[in-house]
């Protein structure tokens, strides 16, 4: 093979596509279909992971926390709903008997609640109290300003640390410190802002206050209100151990009885993985099966035009070959084309998966998690599978063109 | 004349089998060619001068005997060794000029180039300097239909021309043309041959043989008579 007739086959490639635009078109239909699924697969799959990834750093691999409800769900919703709540002695009492943890913190949540600036009301917000040692947990990380204190914590102040939306909303020029905002009609200082969090599974984070747990308990009561734990394991290997300790803990605190099932649930990223992997397989598996679906349409497609463009040139084949082209050089020249028509397609689906995905990221506001556009490194891969797909269906036309005899082939008439 | 001859062919024959019969196309034919000879193998439609022509343009090969081209043997060559003879060693020209239909003048002379791996600046250069040879400098951009007939055949030439072949095989050339026209393309033969080229023609017309130096008639596949041209049509070129 030589570098001259790369040239030549790029160009005899383009001709054709050129003088059969719409043949070409309709031809590469199947995989232009393909190579969306394959484009917006891995784009979906990339929102997932990264998304799954800023879930487990914000909540930290060695962490978990102790509910009243498992984040899974799966479990019997009857029996979860019957479970009594985890009340705030239970958590204070669980905080000062654990030993393997290297933090525990108990954390109260108010969803929904409603803050006020000078006239106007936000609502939709999430309110949690919290201890100031929650300012050690990823969740508690400043991006300006500082967590409140142990003093203020103490003594039940009435200071605020604000989300990254609820900060950015309320005070747009961008210092929220120092600044009054009013909850439940009693006015907070803000002291500090969390980090920009922002993805799909965690996004209310943004949205929420938090503020010392005696002052939220004095605002909301307690009454009904079921608290949740959380326990910093201090590093990913000592999970088993204070898993362990934990839950014998808890069963001891609220009275649960030989043989019984907890009447709790202690929560873990792990379990964020789990479902991610879920939805990755079905993803993987709906769209692996749509996009072999369309890709042996596509295939079709291709060899039966391959094979109409070898008929067609016949006569070229027996001139090409009379002028010294070898089997090669011929089987080459139809491999490039095949390979272009799909490539071709590829840039359709790419510019149609563009648009999609722009559409789709701005008009639903649940898929916000997903990038905007393609992933760069989808582009290389739709690339390179479109060219595959291309050589394979074009093997069988370009080896019938390379083996021709040209004697037979100069005598053809079209 | 030199001593080696460039074609030697001995007791070549080309069967077919057809129908479970076969089919003599060739009957052992022994010839050789020399440099600067110019040839015409004549015989009526059906003789095999066309399957002759196959042969020693090593487009197809003998079923058996021996071909020996410049002291190679043909019937040991690969298909890809075949390729590269007629790549560097041969220039076809054809009845029907077989130009492609959606290339210039220019991308058409190139052709040969490409397959023997000839960079694209001189690819560029030889093209048009073999097309201005041939007469037709004005007409590089242009495709086979924005050209004559007479145009095309000498765009043909000039592909065969551009690869400095050894030999050129001109199949029934001015079959496609009118008389005058016809008459111009073998002028321009007869103008490659005092230029030193060896030119072998294939045509079943009395005239056109006459252009060429030495007579070979084919009938059923055998040498009818080989001698040298008498009525010397070549001669009223040189006037």
């Amino acid at each position: 093979m030589k570098i001259s007739e790369l040239g030549e086959a790029a160009r005899i490639a383009i001709e054709g596509l050129q003088a059969n635009k719409l043949r070409s078109f309709l031809t590469t239909l199947g995989v232009v279909i393909g190579i969306t699924f394959v484009i917006l697969m891995g784009w979906f799959l990339n929102g997932l992971d990264a998304a799954l990834e800023s879930t487990v750093n914000l909540l930290g691999t060695d962490v978990m926390y102790v509910d009243k409800w498992s984040w899974s769900g799966g479990q019997n919703w009857r029996k979860t709903m019957a479970r009594k709540d985890i009340t705030y002695q239970q958590a204070l009492e669980f905080c000062k008997k654990i030993n393997t943890a290297e933090l525990s913190l108990p954390e109260a949540r108010k969803w929904g609640g409603t803050i006020q600036v000078k006239n106007k009301n936000i609502t939709g917000i999430s309110i949690i109290g919290v201890p100031f040692s929650y300012a050690n947990l990823p969740a508690g990380t400043i991006s300006y300003g500082r967590f409140f204190s142990q003093f203020e914590d103490q003594y039940s102040t009435n200071s605020a640390v604000l989300g990254w939306n609820v900060a950015s909303t309320l005070f747009p020029d961008g210092d929220a410190i120092g600044r009054n905002i009013k909850i439940g009609g009693r006015s907070f200082e803000v002291v500090g802002v969390i980090i920009k969090r922002g993805n799909m599974m965690m996004d209310f984070v943004d949205n929420q206050v938090i503020i010392p747990i005696s002052t939220f308990f004095g605002i909301y009561g307690s009454i009904g209100r079921s608290v949740s734990i959380a326990v910093k394991a201090g590093k990913a290997e000592l999970m088993d151990e204070v898993r362990s300790e934990t839950t014998g803990l808890m069963r001891g605190i609220r009275n649960v009885a030989p043989g019984e099932e907890d009447d709790f649930s202690i929560n873990e990223t792990q379990t964020f993985r789990d479902e991610v992997q879920t939805l990755r397989l079905s993803t993987w598996g709906i769209g692996i099966g749509l996009t072999l679906l369309s890709f042996t349409v596509g295939i079709i497609g291709i060899m039966n035009i391959m094979f109409v463009s070898v008929t067609e040139r016949t006569k070229e084949i027996g001139i090409r070959k009379s002028l010294g082209a070898k089997s090669s050089s011929i089987l080459f020249q139809f491999l490039v084309e095949a390979a272009s028509l799909c490539f071709v397609g590829a840039l359709i689906a790419f510019v149609f998966c563009s648009a999609l995905i722009f559409v789709i990221v701005q008009f639903i506001p649940q898929a916000d998690f997903l990038t905007p556009y393609v992933p760069p490194q989808l582009l290389l891969i739709a690339a390179l599978v479109s060219i595959f797909v291309g050589i394979l269906a074009g093997m069988i036309p370009a080896i019938r063109a390379s083996k021709m005899d040209p004697v037979e082939a100069l005598r053809y008439e079209s | 004349m030199n001593d080696n001859p460039l074609i030697h062919i001995q007791n070549i024959s080309k069967v077919y089998e057809m129908g479970g019969e076969q089919v003599f196309a060739l009957r052992d034919i022994s010839l050789d060619i020399y440099p600067n000879e110019y040839v015409a193998l004549m015989g009526p439609s059906g003789s095999g001068k066309s399957t002759l022509m196959n042969v020693l343009g090593c487009l197809d090969t003998p079923s058996t005997g021996i071909y020996t081209f410049k002291g190679l043997d043909v019937n040991e060559m690969s298909d890809n060794d075949l390729a590269e003879i007629r790549n560097r060693e041969i220039g076809f020209v054809f009845q029907t000029f077989n130009l492609l239909p959606r290339a210039t003048a220019v991308k058409n002379i190139e052709l040969p180039l490409i397959y023997s791996g000839v960079s694209s600046s001189e690819r560029k250069s030889r093209a048009i300097k073999v097309l201005q040879d041939v007469g037709l400098g004005e007409r590089l951009t242009h495709k086979p239909n924005e050209l004559s007939g007479g145009q095309r055949q000498r765009v043909a030439v000039a592909r065969a021309l551009v690869t400095n072949p050894s030999i050129i095989l001109a199949d029934e050339p001015t079959g496609n043309l009118d008389t005058k026209t016809g008459i111009e393309i073998m002028k321009l033969f007869r103008d490659l041959w005092l230029k030193g080229n060896t030119v072998i023609l294939v045509t079943h017309e009395e005239d056109v043989a006459r252009y060429a130096q030495r007579i070979i008639r084919i009938r059923d596949g055998k040498v009818e008579s080989d001698e040298k041209n008498t009525v010397s049509q070549y001669s009223q070129g040189t006037e």
